[in-house]
């Protein structure tokens, strides 16, 4: 070849050495990924579950009609964020290593705490919006019905509220929509985020996604027996110190999901306290911050 | 002398196979250097240590021992990636995205914004020649788009080292033939290209200097010109001799008047023959 | 220090990293598990008898976290047994709700009612069974859900809907009025229990044998204590309890009905 003359190029500029706005970029290009992968076809079956529950006729009362109705869609809205938050978890990282995306990404100017961050936060923005139109369906349904069933009260009076009257509209009115119930939804939230990160911690680990389902849907339901096996397990006088051993490595490396189940409480019914949810904000702070730090262990030396 | 672009030093790269102690070694005290502004190639066969070699270049793996470095960073800090842009063997990306937000991803995530990233999109999008597909989703490209939307990916921050690993591997002639003249383009306008490839024709089209790695060393390295040059053999080039003269070539060379020597030399055996030739030498040392 | 963390594997530092957060959040989300069930956000674990009744899939959900779901599912199986008049898996079903959603009141004010009322009328009615059994069972159905209200008012102390079921059970099931007008007593101050449950402690202590002096004064005081409470049942009540008690004229309540000869008392 021959010698060239040409001028060779200047250094390029100079980069941050942790950028929000990369984090953003990821985090938004994994929402892209995950919305044009139809994952938002999830609300539509969930408001033909709303719709069927809503008019299905086996409930004594219209309390117990409206308190199965906000169980049921408030149920499937928490089931729907923990699953959402394995299954996409577990699969957008390495089907980015299969596709060799990942070598794209990471040989740009990204840090991979930023890249494992930004899957994160793309994974709870999917799971925030569909909360948030869940929670809108959920509430116009449950408005509507109580709105009818108190109309049907008022109706068999005709033009004259008794005191029985005025009791099943209290009734109804208690078993109905309350904004306490955005609080449920907040709750469904946090549990959700705390399982993607956990996730994300067992991802860096695994060499499969199916590995990293399984064993994250294992993690989070025996997350679900602290409580259980404190009383049940530790309680029980003949069991070996080997077994008590067991248990409490148990309780202190499983996450706690349990306590993350309180929106089950505000469903139904229950009193919601802000300390504790400003309480339970912060303790899902902290399990983000310690399992992304604990994944970042694993994958910053993670050759590809 | 400007810094060199990449420097390899005494680099070694040891795999653990899964539980067992047994170790592979892929790449052994590797040395080399690009120099800023020429085209490097790095070649040898498959399992070689070229991809491995340029993992570590790229931070994607570390070094068991020596070193890497881009433009005198380490090749794990951030700063040497933002000098570097890559373009991977047959590359995929997002197939959801479009050619355009293809770059505008990578941008976004090199920096970049505003007016100042939707005209490099526009100038990248021309120099590949996809203007007209940017706005098609990737999964609808095809293998040579691919890597010709890699390829522009690759330059978006303006990068001062461009690595390509097997540029043009599965890609039909047309496609190969444009991404080699994209390579030399690059070349005119001042980048640093580090290719591997096992496309011998090609490095020899494009490359300045080439290393030639076996087995994870590095069995021969230089300019094109004093690779391929044969020591022991002269050419001659005539014009207008008759078959005759030319096996008297020498001794009637001062007396005949009509003959004249255009060119004196040494001719030029192939790269993929001096490829071959280190293969077999290598083959017999180790039989031996 | 830098070598040595470098060659400890990467999964004995994470597990070491999880132990030492698992032993730091420990004793808070103990301390908020217990302040969390004390305001019922938290449900306590179901009973040790329901876990061992419930299905796999009841108990995988409900370790889950999908208590509400298995619930919901349980109480659309229980009304199949209510149609189906299958009160013994009724009885099961409930046995299950109710330990996993152990402060829903309305799944005890249903369970009380479909034992209470509906099994214990079907006994009443069904002549496929010899009717020996049937008196066994009434009473059987007729007792289980008093003893099932009295469970779910120890879980929901406030409640003014089991009550109210458990009421209509002692009226109408186990015509034990002395019982009735106790639990009408205890709704009297609950929140969101009926303005009547006042009026309605006098009606049945006065059909408590041995309590209808008391039932006079409680009727009386409330007749003095506004004109909201002269119902006609009151009015009539106080009228038949003077007369009962034979008290002086001047001390009787005010006749509303002069001109009519005496109502016949009705029933509350």
């Amino acid at each position: 070849m021959s010698e060239s003359t040409t001028t060779l190029r200047a250094p390029a500029r100079e980069v941050p050495l942790f950028s929000i706005r990369r984090v953003w970029t990821l985090a938004i290009s994994t929402l892209t990924q995950l919305v044009r992968m139809k994952t938002f076809y999830f609300l539509f079956a969930f408001a033909v579950l709303l719709l069927a529950i809503g008019n299905f006729n086996f409930a004594s009362s219209p309390a117990q009609a409206l308190s199965t109705v906000k169980k049921v869609s408030f149920g499937a809205m928490d089931l729907f964020a923990w699953l959402f938050a394995i299954v996409a978890t577990a699969l957008l990282i390495p089907r980015d290593l299969e596709d060799r995306t990942l070598y794209t990404i990471l040989s740009k100017p990204v840090r991979r705490i930023e890249y494992l961050l930004g899957k994160l936060c793309g994974v709870l923005i999917v799971i925030g919006i569909s909360l948030s139109v869940m929670f809108v369906v959920c509430a116009g349904m449950i408005q509507w019905k109580e709105a009818g069933y108190i109309a049907e009260e008022i109706g068999t009076t005709e033009n004259q509220i008794t005191e029985e009257t005025r009791q099943a509209i209290l009734l109804i009115q208690k078993n109905g929509f309350h904004p306490e119930l955005a609080i449920a939804t907040l709750a469904s939230f946090m549990k959700a985020a705390v399982v993607a990160s956990v996730t994300i911690l067992l991802s860096t680990f695994a060499s499969s996604s199916l590995f990293t389902i399984i064993i994250s849907v294992l993690v989070f339901l025996v997350g679900h027996a602290h409580t259980m096996a404190t009383n049940f397990w530790l309680a029980e006088s003949d069991n070996s110190i080997v077994v008590q051993m067991l248990l409490k490595l148990f309780k202190i490396v499983i996450p706690n999901f349990q306590i993350f189940s309180f929106s089950e409480g505000i469903v139904q019914g229950a009193t919601v306290m802000p300390a504790a949810i400003w309480q339970m904000a912060g303790l899902t702070g902290a399990y983000l911050v310690v399992f992304m730090l604990l994944s970042l262990l694993t994958f910053v030396d993670k050759e590809f | 002398m400007s810094e060199p672009a990449v420097e390899v030093s005494n680099l070694t790269k040891v795999f653990s196979t899964g539980l067992s102690k047994n170790y592979v070694v892929a790449v052994d005290n590797l040395s080399f250097e690009v120099a800023a502004g020429e085209v490097y190639g790095l070649i040898g066969p498959n399992g070689s240590g070229k991809s491995t070699t340029m993992k570590v270049v790229l931070g994607l793996m570390a070094a068991s021992k020596g070193s890497a470095k881009v433009f005198g960073y380490e090749s794990g800090d951030i700063r040497a990636r933002n000098e570097i842009g890559f373009l991977p063997e047959n590359p995929y990306f997002y197939k959801h995205l479009s050619g355009e937000e293809t770059l505008k991803f990578y941008g976004k995530l090199c920096g970049l914004k505003g007016s100042e990233l939707k005209d490099r999109i526009a100038e990248l999008l021309k120099l590949v020649d996809l203007e007209g597909a940017a706005k098609r989703r990737l999964g609808g490209y095809s293998k040579g788009m691919l890597q010709r939307i890699g390829l522009a990916q690759t330059l978006i921050q303006n990068p001062r080292l461009v690595i390509l690993d097997e540029p043009t591997a599965g890609v039909d002639p047309v496609g190969s033939r444009q991404i080699r003249d994209l390579i030399l383009k690059l070349k005119e306008d001042g980048y640093t290209v580090f290719l591997c490839s096992h496309l011998l024709e090609q490095v020899q089209e494009v490359c300045d200097r080439v290393g030639i790695i076996f087995k994870g060393r590095m069995r021969r390295e230089g300019t094109l010109d004093e690779l391929i040059r044969i020591e022991s053999q002269t050419a001659m080039t005539l014009e207008n001799a008759s078959p005759e003269l030319i096996s008297k070539i020498h001794d009637l060379i001062s007396s005949d008047d009509a003959a004249k020597v255009i060119e004196e030399g040494h001719p030029r055996t192939t790269l993929e023959r001096l490829f071959i030739q280190i293969a077999d030498q290598n083959r017999k040392e180790e039989s031996a | 220090m830098k070598a040595l963390f470098q060659k400890t594997p990467r999964w004995i530092l994470v597990v070491l990293g999880l132990a030492i957060f698992g032993l730091a959040r420990a004793s808070f989300e103990d301390r908020m598990r217990e302040e969390m069930v004390a305001s019922s956000l938290l449900l306590p674990p179901p009973a040790r008898d329901a876990i061992q009744q419930m299905s796999q899939s009841a108990l995988m959900g409900t370790l889950g976290g999908l208590r509400t779901l298995v619930s919901s599912y349980l109480v659309l199986e229980a009304f199949g047994h209510f149609s189906n008049k299958e009160w013994e898996d009724l009885r099961r079903s409930y046995a299950i709700i109710t330990s996993l959603e152990p402060r829903d009141e309305n799944h005890w004010r249903d369970v009380v009612w479909h034992l209470g009322i509906n099994a214990t009328a079907n006994m009443e009615i069904d002549e496929s069974i010899p009717e020996f059994e049937r008196k066994r069972r009434f009473n059987e159905y007729a007792l289980l859900a008093v003893d099932l209200a009295e469970q779910g008012i120890e879980q929901n102390p406030e409640s003014s809907i089991i009550r109210q079921q458990l009421a209509e059970v002692y009226r109408e099931k186990l015509k034990d009025y002395c019982a009735t007008a106790r639990v009408y007593k205890e709704l009297v101050d609950l929140p969101g229990a009926p303005q009547y449950s006042d009026r309605f402690v006098g009606y049945f202590l006065a059909k408590c044998p041995g309590r209808e002096r008391e039932a006079y004064d409680h009727l009386r005081r409330l007749y003095y204590e506004g004109e909201y409470n002269h119902t006609a049942s009151l009015i009539v009540e106080i009228k038949n309890l003077e007369e009962k008690f034979d008290i002086l004229p001047a001390l009787r309540i005010p006749d509303p009905y002069p001109d009519l000869p005496g109502p016949a008392p009705r029933q509350p």
